[in-house]
């Protein structure tokens, strides 16, 4: 099945508003679909030491994660009856107040739409070796670390 | 024989490399030690090992064609 190939989930850089749009247009000729869930992961200007976070720069394992991302998905389509599901990682620098993550999931019905998509955050951030620097206004720089 | 050691994220800037090399070893446990000796940093900082892309929950047998990596806690997202 086509949803069990190794997908690219990355992107150079931070994911456009005008990329999730035309996401979720491509979507309106599965007419099958009756409820879309859409996780948005933004940069947050955190405040350390009276220094702000201007940007996150992310870096992978890139062939292990996508290993492990067709792990998940496979999972993830055993377990909830879903259409489809997309997701997309930045890799490189992210500004602050740009988007870094993008999680789509689409089925007949709400509720394994909205599952489906807070499993797959879950493990996207648990799971895939992906690492996050944060980098502050004043050239300092140190590794997030996942609540 | 060396074995070509993959590092990410914070181990990758500690010890200035992409990756380093060290003498084969039978064992990852093996491994582990001889890496924890030749580079103390490795001491400092937790890490999990990826063999073959795969995270080792107990001790694997390596060959020479093992693909090792040493992995930081994870932040993506």
């Amino acid at each position: 099945m086509s949803h069990h190939k190794i997908k690219n989930i990355f992107i150079q850089g931070a994911i456009h508003p005008s990329f999730i749009m035309e996401s979720i247009q491509k979507h309106s000729t599965k007419t099958d679909i009756g409820a879309h869930n859409i996780f948005l992961g933004q940069i947050r200007g955190d405040e350390k030491d009276g220094h702000q976070v201007t940007a996150i720069n992310y870096t992978a394992y890139e062939e292990m994660a996508l290993q492990k991302m067709t792990e998940i998905r496979e999972d993830i389509f055993a377990k909830y009856p879903l259409t489809c599901l997309h997701v997309y990682h930045s890799l490189g620098l992210v500004p602050t107040g740009e988007i870094c993550l993008f999680v789509f999931t689409s089925a007949a019905h709400r509720k394994e739409a909205i599952d489906a998509c807070e499993e797959l955050v879950e493990r996207i951030k648990s799971e895939l070796p992906i690492w996050g620097e944060e980098i502050f206004d004043n050239g300092t720089q140190t590794w997030k670390i996942n609540k | 024989m060396k074995i070509k050691i993959l590092l990410f994220g914070q181990l990758k800037e500690k010890l200035d490399a992409g990756f380093i090399e060290i003498e084969s070893m039978e064992d990852s446990d093996l491994l582990l030690a001889k890496l924890k000796s030749e580079f103390p940093v490795l001491s400092d900082i937790s890490f999990r090992i990826a063999v073959d892309k795969i995270l080792i929950a107990e001790k694997v047998v390596l060959s020479e064609k093992s693909e090792v990596a040493l992995l930081p806690p994870f932040s993506g997202g």
